[in-house]
């Protein structure tokens, strides 16, 4: 193998560097053996060019990649996931580094290096994932820069400020790209989340399944208000309306189950001032979306559901931005249906019987459906109940077990205790998953909600008032509406307590918060103006600009900011590359070169005057006096004794050889040019 | 010029015994006028010894030759003090040093101690022996040859003294033509059967001497100088750069060869003549680099711009 066919030890070591920086946020997806063979393959490949080892043999290859595959296949149970497919890349990818062998094979690997730097995208599109991939950019190509250094350059860290300055240039035309590129609707689909978890609440609720949910510190979503902010207090965030109690679960009624004339969503008269906000969530993969109670959205893909719910028509395969109007104050079913009635009063037959009977019995000794709520809210409030994410495990007869035994619950459980009751007594009511509160950034006045405050409350339907949102919660634990899950569990001690690196259990620490605070404001910018920068919004933004589309223009836009962003560069690199020349002389020595350049000429750095115009001379007879002449003149004054004031005479016999070797070289071509015009005319 | 007709008739004269190698005759003339002395590097029956004497009768030098073998002695080429009964008293005997041109054959042969013996002689152009110090005539040069230091039995020159050599020249095959001269001219003893005249008288070669010194030097080319000389001190292809001696030689044998073209002033292209003979022996190449020396020193050339930018 000659030299210049050897990989560069300065890149072998860059290559390797990028390899491994590309693995690092993949390593909670992949299993222990992946990162094991990265090891391995990195540390053969190192002893290959210190010439300790050799080359694996074609059949340890071989055997190398079946059990990759295999590894694989038992670690995920399947090749087709998103998780399964990039992992297969990975290995391959580490695998490759076996088989470099010569230049080509690392270019092989660099550019599948770029590749592999995307599929984080897939997972995650944070603003410190892409941070950290654009330092991965930079390290591939600084391999890149070093792949073209001679074969024996020892590794110095000198090619990374030169790939540094290669991204530089090449950053303006980032910017055009992401702000003008089409956006291409992809040519065939891929299920790429079928395997990933959903996140958030579910569409039906058992005793349990929000403390769960509490123990995540994830965003939920991110709202921004127009105005003021209003309360924590006030912040309950709909999502879900379970009206129906099947085997101990609560869950909404299948639209199937809805008779026709009941599906619409009534048109309601609003009440009070509007509040107008903007959500942006993180994907769920399910349809459902967040509003303050009776919201409106002027987005066409929003739709509105009987029980005043806000849904998109898909699954939120990633993150989704929308705008809301609500008006808390709006009468929600002044009257309702009889359908409605039957079905917000539905209970099963045998379950719960003791704490029917409570219902019905406190009932009969209350004169009317409100003073029966505050009643059963009183009774939460007075007895013994606590409120705490760890709640026991619950027997046959749940809430029976719960309201009489143990009286231990989170939000779930008192609000399902809360609207069995209600129903058992004959009031229609129903069971209200969200989230509640959320915390404000005061740096950009956006509420963040996270998963821990994910919520569960009631509302009971009266006669005159419609619907009334009762949050029994609030009556265990007022703590846990005013000031949030954290301070509730203050005492208990289990707020994340499954997570002991989340920052946000550091919230006393007042720097580490407004750093976390600024970061947060930092992702929902960028979360919503870079992220969410859609095809939708693309138009929007160049129709703003330009008026009405049409392709000419956007061609011409493209193109032209295109050469706009290149031009500079260009011009920078050209002028760095030309004259750089002190002596004018010299530079008029240069421009001359330039000259004969243009003819095919190119003088080697190491070429003398003479020696160069010698050769010119005999390439161009026609030219060779003015060649030869300009030479004498240059070399006479730059190499000859001078004397004394003589620059001035220098430089004009200098540019006047100039003027006569190119009026010499445009002579010829005009000559050559002659005769092949004369057969045409 | 008169003095330019005298160099070139010296350089067809002894072109008529060293057939061929115009340029390496003038590089071994350009060493001499430079005052440097001359290693001459090739295989056995290149034409060394031809070559130089043939210098030495042109310049009409007188002459030494000493064969150096592993049993040479620094006595054997300084000379030695013997006791005169009839005089009772020492009296030296000076050795070969004691010439004008000394031919050095083979010099690599000999023991380190006697290759430090003349290659000191050679840099003071003065000998001290038994205290005293005796000048050597003017002018002095040595022309050494050696063969290339693979061959077994033989104690290369250690870098150090390698560089007191001005040139290092290797004479190579000749053309076919030439060598086709050479076979028919050939005659029965061995030898092409002329005598050299001499050319040089030893006033013109002062007079030779004081003009290279008169050569014009601009800045330009000083610049172009210390671009070569910083280039092979930073690259990391070369593990010895060029030192300062070797800088002032070059621009010495550049100055010389600038006079031999006829030429009031050094251009650029003067020092790219002179540059392979007078730095590839004084390069170190970095233990990565594939090539030699004189590749090493041809690749300088290349990738340094004669023009400052």
């Amino acid at each position: 193998m000659s030299v210049l066919q050897q990989v560069p030890r300065n890149a072998l070591v860059w290559l390797i560097i990028s390899m491994f920086a590309l693995l690092i946020p993949h390593l909670e997806r992949i299993p222990f053996w992946v990162i094991a063979l990265y090891i391995l393959s990195a540390t053969w490949r190192f002893m290959v060019h210190r010439g300790r080892w050799s080359f694996p043999a074609r059949s340890m290859r071989l055997v190398l990649v079946v059990l990759s595959f295999a590894g694989i296949y038992f670690s995920y149970g399947s090749f087709l996931a998103l998780e399964s497919t990039v992992a297969l890349l990975l290995t391959a990818y580490a695998l490759k580094l076996l088989e470099l062998v010569r230049r080509q094979d690392a270019y092989v690997l660099l550019f599948l290096g770029y590749f592999v730097c995307t599929t984080e995208f897939l997972f995650s599109q944070d603003l410190l994932i892409v941070l950290y991939s654009l330092l991965n950019v930079l390290l591939i190509t600084t391999a890149l820069v070093a792949l073209h250094q001679p074969a024996q350059q020892v590794f110095h860290f000198g090619s990374l400020r030169y790939a540094g300055i290669m991204l530089l240039q090449a950053f303006p035309l980032m910017l055009v790209l992401f702000f003008l590129f089409p956006r291409i609707e992809p040519l065939w689909t891929v299920p790429i989340k079928s395997h990933a978890a959903r996140t958030g609440v579910s569409d039906f609720m058992r005793p349990g399944d929000i403390s769960r949910l509490s123990q995540s510190d994830e965003v939920a979503f991110r709202v921004q208000f127009d105005g003021e902010i209003p309360p924590p207090a006030e912040l309950y965030w709909r999502g879900l309306v379970f009206s129906r109690l099947q085997d101990g679960a609560w869950s909404s009624i299948p639209s199937y189950a809805i008779p026709a004339q009941e599906r619409a969503a009534p048109r309601l008269e609003t009440k009070g001032e509007a509040l107008r906000y903007t959500v942006l969530m993180r994907p769920t993969q399910q349809p459902w979306l967040y509003s303050l109670r009776y919201a409106r959205s002027s987005d066409a893909a929003v739709i509105e559901s009987a029980d005043f719910r806000l849904y998109s028509s898909v699954d939120l395969e990633d993150q989704y931005r929308y705008q809301v109007n609500s008006w808390p104050q709006t009468v929600l079913d002044q009257d309702l249906s009889a359908w409605r009635r039957r079905s917000e009063l539905q209970l099963p037959d045998d379950s719960n019987p003791r704490s029917r009977r409570l219902a019905q019995q406190m009932r009969s000794n209350s004169a009317s459906d409100a003073e029966f709520v505050a009643e059963v809210l009183a009774m939460f409030r007075q007895q013994p109940f606590v409120y705490t994410l760890q709640p026991p495990l619950l027997g046959e007869q749940p809430m029976d077990d719960f309201l009489f035994n143990s009286r231990r619950g989170f939000c779930e459980h008192y609000a399902y205790a809360f609207t069995l009751m209600m129903r058992a007594a004959g009031i229609p009511a129903r069971v209200v998953a969200g989230y509640q509160g959320g915390e404000v950034n005061p740096l950009n006045r956006t509420v963040i909600v996270h998963q821990f405050d994910a919520h569960a409350w009631a509302e009971v339907w009266l006669e005159g008032e419609g619907w009334r949102r009762v949050d029994p919660t609030a009556a265990v634990s007022p703590d846990r509406i005013e000031l949030g899950l954290e301070q509730a569990m203050a005492a208990e001690g289990s707020f994340l307590s499954d997570s002991p690196l989340s920052p946000l259990r550091y919230r006393s620490i007042s720097w580490l918060n407004s750093l976390r605070l600024r970061y947060d404001a930092m992702s929902y910018r960028w979360q919503s103006w870079v992220v969410g920068f859609d095809s939708e919004r693309q138009f929007s933004l160049l129709e703003s600009v330009m008026g009405r589309l049409t392709a000419q223009k956007f061609i011409a836009v493209f193109v032209g900011s295109g050469l706009l962003v290149l031009l500079p560069t260009a011009w920078l690199l050209l002028r760095k590359r030309r004259v750089s020349a002190t002596d004018p002389i010299d530079q008029l020595y240069l421009s001359c070169c330039q000259a004969l350049s243009a003819k095919g000429l190119e003088r080697f750095s190491g070429e003398a005057p003479a020696d160069f115009a010698q050769r010119a001379a005999q390439a161009l007879p026609h030219a060779a006096e003015a060649i030869e002449s300009m030479t004498k003149v240059y070399s006479g004054w730059v190499y000859g004794p001078r004397a004394e004031g003589a620059e001035s005479e220098a430089l004009r016999q200098m540019r006047l050889a100039r003027t006569d070797l190119i009026r010499a070289l445009s002579t010829r071509s005009r000559a050559a040019a002659a005769p092949s015009e004369a057969p045409q005319g | 010029m008169q003095l330019q007709s005298v160099i070139d008739r010296t350089v067809s004269e002894i072109g008529r015994v060293v057939l061929g190698k115009e340029l390496q005759i003038r590089l071994a003339l350009c060493c001499l006028f430079a005052r440097g002395h001359l290693l001459l590097e090739d295989l056995p029956g290149m034409g060394k010894t031809t070559l130089s004497h043939a210098l030495a009768d042109v310049l009409g030098l007188s002459y030494q030759r000493v064969q150096f073998t592993s049993d040479l002695l620094p006595a054997d080429i300084l000379g030695v003090s013997v006791y005169d009964r009839n005089e009772a008293s020492f009296t030296f005997h000076p050795g070969p040093i004691f010439t004008q041109l000394l031919l050095a054959d083979e010099i690599n042969r000999a023991t380190p101690r006697t290759q430090s013996a003349l290659l000191e002689a050679m840099a003071e152009r003065q000998v001290t022996i038994e205290g005293q110090t005796r000048k050597l005539p003017e002018p002095f040069f040595v022309i050494a040859t050696q063969n290339p230091i693979h061959q077994s039995g033989t104690y290369p020159l250690p870098e150090s003294q390698l560089d007191r050599f001005l040139m290092r020249l290797q004479l190579g095959y000749p053309t076919p033509q030439a060598e086709r001269e050479m076979l028919l001219r050939q005659s029965l003893d061995g030898s092409l059967g002329e005598a050299l005249k001499r050319c040089i008288s030893e006033q013109e070669l002062n007079q030779i001497r004081q003009a290279i010194a008169a050569i014009h030097v601009s800045d330009s080319l000083l610049d172009y100088l210390q671009r070569l000389v910083a280039y092979s001190r930073e690259s990391a292809e070369f593990a010895v750069g060029l030192s300062p001696r070797a800088a002032l030689a070059l621009l010495n044998c550049a100055r010389a060869w600038a006079l031999m073209s006829d030429r009031g002033h050094v251009v650029p292209e003067d020092l790219q003549m002179v540059l392979p003979a007078v730095a590839a022996h004084r390069v170190v190449p970095s233990a990565d680099y594939a090539g030699d020396g004189m590749a090493l020193v041809l690749q300088m050339q290349r990738n340094v711009d004669v023009i400052r930018r």
